[in-house]
């Protein structure tokens, strides 16, 4: 007896042992395993590229994006050593979920890189936390339109070197759509014109195939509030929230009327798309006639449908529609010990004529016009489809509004409960309620503060 | 007994010089022990205990990462479990999930164990064929496969569509994704398979033989030789599975993101979300304590429940 109990107690304590480590595992290596993973690879890169006995100064430097974005850059650094032989780099890139998540753990061991790239959904938070250096003393005059660094400077001062102007437009399928005799999508469009196209659409389309594509992200609504001119979902860091009940029961039951109607496919079909995967993205695979695209994005498309994309600008209300601004930028930690370095690379990283070859669209378009003039007799088609988003939308954009700091949770929220609506699971009130509760609790919160 | 103990203190007597030496000798003994296992324990110390103890701490602190912790007492778990309707949709599909995948992946893999503990010719082929999915069982890889399969386009929706039955979409539809999830979870049996296969070579042919010589037929003997001689290793695979399939995190991470509708929102997701994605370190590592506490806590209930059924043949082949 006494020997199975101890037996038995051994068992527990290792048994609760393995509770304990795996819980523990579930609340931080689950989430490790991903960056570390991004981790190794890049400081194995990193160690590659560090000449141990040519630099003086190191600079360490991390961005997302894809491998196109990765291979240009690095080919950069490799330029800027080779002009600048006391400085080596140490690299780190990874994809944009990795490095969302890295950054904030680097963030509260003071230890982000000297250089990041930053992004206008997050700049703001990472300004507020005080994470990074003033850059409004580096020159970017004959570089950078001083419109344009008087629209991104926060509280009058400039965080982030803009690399690039985007913007965000929708692509169709041009050869299927004047296959159908469905009239093209024209520029400035109104909503009310995009919602008739669509049904118009619906007639000629054969069964399985929709004109567009449901919605359920909060950014949607959002284009819809602000294109009606109302203000912004979220405003002033997220203290004013304004979610319009009239706009927003209006915008909702369309496409409940749509899914009734087969306008856009069925939620369940809906819920299994995944943009620029060869056979699920809703527009490649052929199902969905249309879908956003960016001026930085539309690339990967065309690559899966070569020759099929034609672009236009989003839909446009009374106040506009869509944005064309730059919302990638380079920022430098305000925990950097080579600021100096850093701020000389950061600019030399727009304005240089070679780094921009080597660099060519994979941030967008380049900011610096001369950059630009000198790489647009080279472009590809599908850079040329970003240039013509951005090009249609510039006179009717309306800025880009990043989700507030702290709203992410409420981002998240708000796509499931509309999933939740798509799926004949709850009302279009109810959702409203629900989400229109939350933001004012974290509007309230953020006023608090 | 007593002439045992008085040779032994006689013994102890005369021997009080060399006890001494006996005595350092044993300290450095322990001391030369602990620097043995000095990798594991300072890893252990510093790597495990340490976070474990800190992310107590902070499960009363409201922390986002970017700025120092706040003490906020019990916030964290007074808003859990009074406010938070994804916490109790978390838990409850995490509650079904491990309610259906554990007795399924059990009852598969001792059907599989079984099959494959008979002697036939090439039987290590088969053994090693069966098994080898398993090396790659957990895998991003097998998740992002079991994604195209049940895809709405998938393979399965394809194969039934020769039989004129038009597929659902397995991973987005609510109804469907939780037990698209379960049949993961169950065709990862390998590892408890050869645990189980373990167990029934351990029993006693000698059982079996005077069974048969009393009459007994296969299934009589697979009740009453089998399952009682093999507890030990069911209780084993049970008290495992159940803390597994509490974590369950890659396939609704890989496969379905937790959706559609959070229909498939595991706790372990749910707890990475919060503090990865909304950085709100101090409410995870709340969660976490909680999910600790419901895990420790079924654990001690299945080992207060296993001396109903769990047979050590030690104790004489009866239930302690």
């Amino acid at each position: 007896m006494v020997n199975s109990w101890s037996k038995s107690t051994i068992f527990l304590t290792l048994a609760m042992l393995l509770v304990l480590s795996a819980c523990s595992g579930g609340g931080g290596n689950s989430g490790g395993k991903q960056t570390d993973d991004g981790g190794k690879n890049n400081t194995e890169q990193g160690k590659k590229e560090e000449k141990p006995a040519g630099g003086n100064t190191t600079l360490s430097i991390m961005w997302w994006g894809p491998d196109a974005r990765h291979e240009a850059t690095k080919k950069a650094l490799d330029i800027y050593t080779k002009q600048n032989p006391s400085v080596t780099f140490k690299p780190e890139f990874m994809a944009w979920d990795a490095f969302w998540q890295k950054l904030p753990t680097l963030a509260a061991s003071k230890s982000i890189t000297d250089v990041l790239q930053m992004d206008a959904a997050y700049i703001q938070e990472y300004v507020s936390r005080g994470q990074l250096e003033d850059l409004s003393d580096i020159d970017l005059s004959g570089i950078v339109d001083p419109s344009v660094i008087a629209n991104l400077q926060i509280d009058g001062k400039l965080y982030g070197i803009p690399l690039s102007q985007n913007a965000q437009g929708m692509a169709f399928n041009k050869p299927e759509l004047e296959q159908l005799g469905i009239p093209l999508p024209h520029k400035d469009w109104t909503y009310e014109e995009y919602f008739q196209w669509a049904r118009d659409a619906r007639e000629k389309l054969p069964e399985g195939k929709y004109p567009i594509g449901d919605t359920t992200t909060w950014d949607a609504f959002n284009y819809y509030q602000t294109a009606m001119g109302k203000p912004p979902v979220m405003a002033d860091g997220g203290k004013t929230f304004t979610l319009d009940k009239t706009l927003f029961m209006t915008f909702y039951q369309t496409y409940e009327e749509f899914r009734k109607a087969k306008i856009v496919p069925p939620a369940e079909k809906a819920a299994s798309f995944l943009e620029n995967d060869p056979q699920a993205d809703p527009m490649a695979s052929g199902v969905v006639m249309t879908r956003g695209a960016t001026t930085g994005s539309v690339s990967a498309l065309e690559q899966l449908m070569p020759g099929k994309v034609g672009v236009v600008n989003m839909q446009v209300g009374p106040a506009g529609g869509g944005w064309a601004q730059s919302t990638i930028f380079l920022s430098i930690s305000a925990n950097s010990k080579n600021k100096d370095e850093a701020k000389k690379f950061v600019r030399w990283f727009i304005a240089d004529q070679e780094a921009g070859q080597a660099l060519g669209l994979t941030r967008g378009i380049p900011i610096n016009p001369e950059v630009y003039n000198a790489l647009e007799p080279t472009l590809e088609n599908k850079d040329k489809l970003g240039k013509e988003i951005y090009d249609l939308s510039l006179d009717k954009a309306l800025p880009f509004y990043p989700p507030a700091a702290g709203f992410s949770e409420w981002v998240d929220t708000y796509k499931k409960e509309m999933e939740a609506v798509t799926f004949g699971q709850q009302s279009i009130e109810d959702a409203f309620n629900k989400m229109d509760k939350m933001g004012k609790e974290l509007a309230a919160k953020a006023g608090g503060q | 007994m007593n002439e045992v103990k008085t040779a032994h203190t006689e013994k102890m007597r005369t021997s009080s010089r060399q006890t001494k030496t006996a005595r350092q000798k044993t300290k450095s003994n322990l001391a030369a022990g602990y620097i043995f296992i000095s990798p594991w324990l300072i890893g252990f110390l510093l790597l495990t205990l340490w976070p474990i103890a800190q992310s107590f701490y902070l499960s009363f602190t409201d922390y986002s990462l970017l700025e120092e912790p706040v003490w906020t007492g019990l916030d964290n778990y007074t808003k859990i479990f009074t406010a938070d309707t994804t916490f109790t949709k978390s838990l409850s599909v995490t509650f079904m999930f491990v309610l259906f995948s554990v007795p399924l992946k059990l009852f598969f893999s001792l059907m599989v164990a079984l099959a494959l503990n008979k002697s036939i010719r090439g039987m290590n082929i088969y053994r090693t064929a069966i098994y080898f999915p398993s090396l790659i069982g957990g895998s991003i890889a097998v998740a992002a496969l079991w994604r195209n399969m049940f895809g709405i386009d998938g393979y399965i929706n394809q194969v039934l569509a020769w039989f004129g039955i038009e597929g659902v979409g397995w991973i987005s539809n609510p109804d469907t994704s939780l037990g698209t999830l379960i049949l993961l979870n169950t065709w990862q049996f390998g590892s408890t398979m050869v645990i189980f296969l373990a167990g029934l070579k351990q029993v006693p042919q000698e059982l079996y033989e005077s069974a048969s010589v009393d009459g007994a037929g296969k299934f009589r003997k697979f009740i009453s030789i089998t399952l009682p001689m093999l507890s030990p290793v069911m209780f084993f695979n049970l008290v495992l599975g159940i803390i597994g399939s509490f974590q369950t995190f890659t396939s609704a991470f890989i496969i379905t993101k937790g959706g559609p509708i959070n229909s498939t929102y595991m706790y372990a997701m749910f707890l990475y979300e919060k503090a990865f994605k909304h950085y709100q370190m101090g409410y995870a590592s709340a969660l976490a304590w909680i999910l600790l506490t419901i895990v420790a806590l079924l654990t001690i209930i299945n080992f207060a429940a296993s001396k109903y059924w769990v047979f050590y043949e030690s104790d004489g082949g009866k239930p302690k």
